[in-house]
């Protein structure tokens, strides 16, 4: 599923295959089938899986070398211009994919419906904004330690809303979300030092200065904006990838899936749905001081709910739980309404539709989320499975090996399979 | 040895009470059925037990020790493991990746792959289909996985919530005969069943709930020869 899954715990051998092939021709009746998962692009995420780890880079390297040329290549039909800049489109796609990965951590992993998240990505802007504009009567720091700042910020703000809310469940959680959303808005209308409408002009950038005496990360220049942002989520990615192949990870799906049977299997549901929402949060916030950084004014007008709710459709329709999915919905939501200006202002009219049609054809999005939840153990059950696969079409194995030896199993038994694995 | 004890628990949802003043005892090694109605407290009296639930009064005592205040996370590490109503497998994961969460509050993780052995070998099915989506499995076959996961935190009490329930009949006939099995290992049992027929014969004790308290109690024989449970849990009068 993942173009940045870092080395795959376990690998099935052929030959284990083979056996799961012969078992599955001498099925008993009524049983149930195994069902194909999913046909289309999953089949494609299948057979990346499938992959080995060598081709897997052969594939990723060129991937990443051509992301970070996008703005760089001006191709007819995809560009933005003449209506937009294209590495400013480059960096606004850059921009919601990683919101949408941070969202995704919320509701893809966690399964917490957040209608909320600009409020995050707004207490971001804000961080960046009053600590570098000269318009703020804060203390001025350069504007990159704003960055770590904005998530310290934002996800103390995200534990601050998640400790009384995260009890709520479901549609009682969006509920609550939705009103957060506005209260960050409307305090930074209310709150003086937050300058309601006429903001903060001003907010600082990274340094550097071109040859032509205009600064390297101007505004009105994409390019280096761009490069930043899809090196800041390539480095995200590979945080949370770990993070889902994880006990976190499993821990979060557990709870998305059934939280009380999470809460009777041992996890701490309570402690992890706040953790979902800090980390969230901090990624929301990095987001926000990214872009406020890049447009370079921050106001009350630009953190509607409305914008919120298509954060959510970003990551419903990328593909909930899937990191890549997420990347992929973000930036079509970002680059739809930059692409055919013509049609920008039905934009949520479009996506509406969008997010029907998918719900209807795709429900798990375009790209769907298989992750790898066996996080640790995997060598021990390998060894269990490769005892098994020996016998595993005898069901009465209740003479055979499996209880004789169940006292001495605990250390590594033989296991052709796990050596397929490693190579 | 009394395992669990549960002195005078009342449990409210909101304003309406669900379990009036029970006290009940599970001794080591017991199969302890409780059967009853719908609406009769079964699954209430087995969330309060697993910690879903908290008691508005009354008290809970495990191995000795006081549980009433215990989250639900930490009853599992002390050795209270539930196999829900309604199976509550995760339906995206797979068999394994079910059986693996059973292990999540586990601090010995070298006993891990002898009890997915013990668990493979009581439910061969799990293991032809390790692979297969938990959703994607038929009733009966998700009904194991969620014991299965239940044992695979090594508990000393399971606590099996219907485990019958929706199943065919051969396949309630197999998971009883296993409950004995497991029970004969070592677990103590705790069931909660609206087939009594089956509930009672393979209990050691049974008790009857009735709109949140015990009516009757004794051995698992002695209630189903009762003849007024007879007519009003077995269908015949």
């Amino acid at each position: 599923m993942s173009m940045t899954e870092g080395p795959r715990p376990l690998r099935t051998s052929k030959s284990e295959q083979q056996t799961e092939a012969s078992e599955a021709v001498g099925r008993l009746p009524g049983t149930s089938a195994d069902v194909p998962r999913r046909g289309g692009m999953g089949g494609w995420s299948d057979r990346w899986r499938e992959m080995p780890r060598q081709k897997q880079w052969l594939i990723l390297i060129p991937v990443v070398i051509l992301a970070f040329f996008l703005p760089l290549m001006n191709i007819p039909f995809i560009t933005t211009e003449p209506g937009n800049d294209w590495p400013l489109a480059c960096q606004a796609m850059a921009i919601f994919a990683l919101v949408a990965v941070g969202l995704n951590i919320v509701i893809g992993y966690a399964g917490l419906l957040d209608l909320g998240y600009i409020a995050f990505f707004a207490v971001g802007s804000y961080t960046a904004a009053m600590l570098t504009s000269p318009d703020s009567a804060f203390i001025k720091i350069p504007y990159l330690w704003t960055i770590p700042v904005a998530i310290a910020v934002s996800m103390f703000v995200g534990v601050l809303l998640g400790l009384p809310t995260l009890r709520l469940r479901g549609d009682y959680l969006a509920i609550v979300t939705l009103g957060f959303g506005e209260i960050v808005r409307i305090l930074a209308t209310l709150i003086p030092a937050m300058k309601g409408q006429p903001g903060f002009q001003n907010v600082g950038h990274p340094p550097g200065t071109g040859p032509d005496g205009i600064p390297v990360f101007a505004n009105s220049n994409g390019t280096p904006w761009y490069w930043l942002t899809l090196g800041i989520l390539i480095v995200l990615l590979f945080l949370v990838g770990n993070m889902e192949r994880s006990r976190v990870g499993r821990a979060w799906i557990a709870i998305r899936e059934d939280e009380d049977a999470a809460e009777t299997m041992g996890v701490p549901t309570f402690k992890y749905k706040v953790w979902a929402f800090a980390l969230g949060a901090g990624v929301g916030g990095m987001a926000g001081a990214l872009m406020g950084g890049q447009v370079g004014f921050v106001n009350n007008q630009k953190f509607d709910v409305v914008t919120s709710i298509l954060f959510v459709a970003a990551v419903v329709m990328g593909g909930s739980g899937n990191k890549v999915g997420a990347i992929v919905g973000g930036a079509l939501v970002a680059y739809i309404p930059l692409r055919f200006t013509a049609i920008a202002e039905y934009k949520f009219l479009i996506f509406g539709i969008a997010l029907i049609l998918i719900m209807i054809y795709r429900p798990q999005g375009l790209i769907p989320a298989k992750q790898r939840l066996l996080a640790y153990g995997t060598k021990a059950y390998a060894a269990v499975r490769a005892r098994f696969s020996g016998k595993g079409a005898n069901p009465s194995g209740t003479g055979g090996t499996g209880t004789g030896g169940t006292g001495k199993s605990a250390p590594p038994a033989p296991k052709p399979n796990a050596e397929g694995a490693t190579s | 040895m009394t395992l669990l004890e549960l002195n005078n628990i009342s449990v409210h949802y909101g304003r309406i009470q669900a379990i009036h003043d029970m006290s009940f005892t599970v001794e080591e090694g017991e199969i302890v059925s409780l059967i009853g109605a719908n609406g009769a407290g079964k699954t209430t009296t087995m969330k309060t037990i697993s910690g879903l639930l908290n008691p508005s009064a009354g008290s809970i005592k495990f191995m000795g020790e006081d549980i009433t205040k215990m989250k639900a996370h930490i009853r599992v590490v002390q050795g209270i493991s539930q196999a829900p109503e309604g199976r509550g497998i995760f339906p995206a994961m797979t068999v394994l990746e079910n059986l693996d969460m059973g292990t999540f509050g586990r601090k010995d993780r070298t006993g891990v792959p002898e009890d997915l052995e013990r668990v493979f070998t009581l439910f061969p099915r799990l293991k032809e289909r390790e692979k297969q989506f938990g959703g994607t499995m038929s009733g009966g076959e998700q009904q194991m996985l969620a014991i299965g996961r239940a044992l695979m935190s090594r508990p000393k009490l399971l606590l099996l919530d219907e485990p019958s329930m929706g199943l065919a009949p051969q396949f309630i006939r197999q998971i009883f005969k296993i409950v004995t099995e497991i029970n004969g290992q070592g677990t103590t049992v705790l069931l909660v069943e609206q087939n009594a027929n089956q509930a009672l014969a393979r209990a050691h004790r049974a008790f009857v709930l009735e709109t949140g308290a015990i009516t009757h109690s004794g051995t698992g024989k002695e209630l189903l020869a009762n003849p007024a449970i007879k007519e009003a849990y077995l269908g015949v009068g």
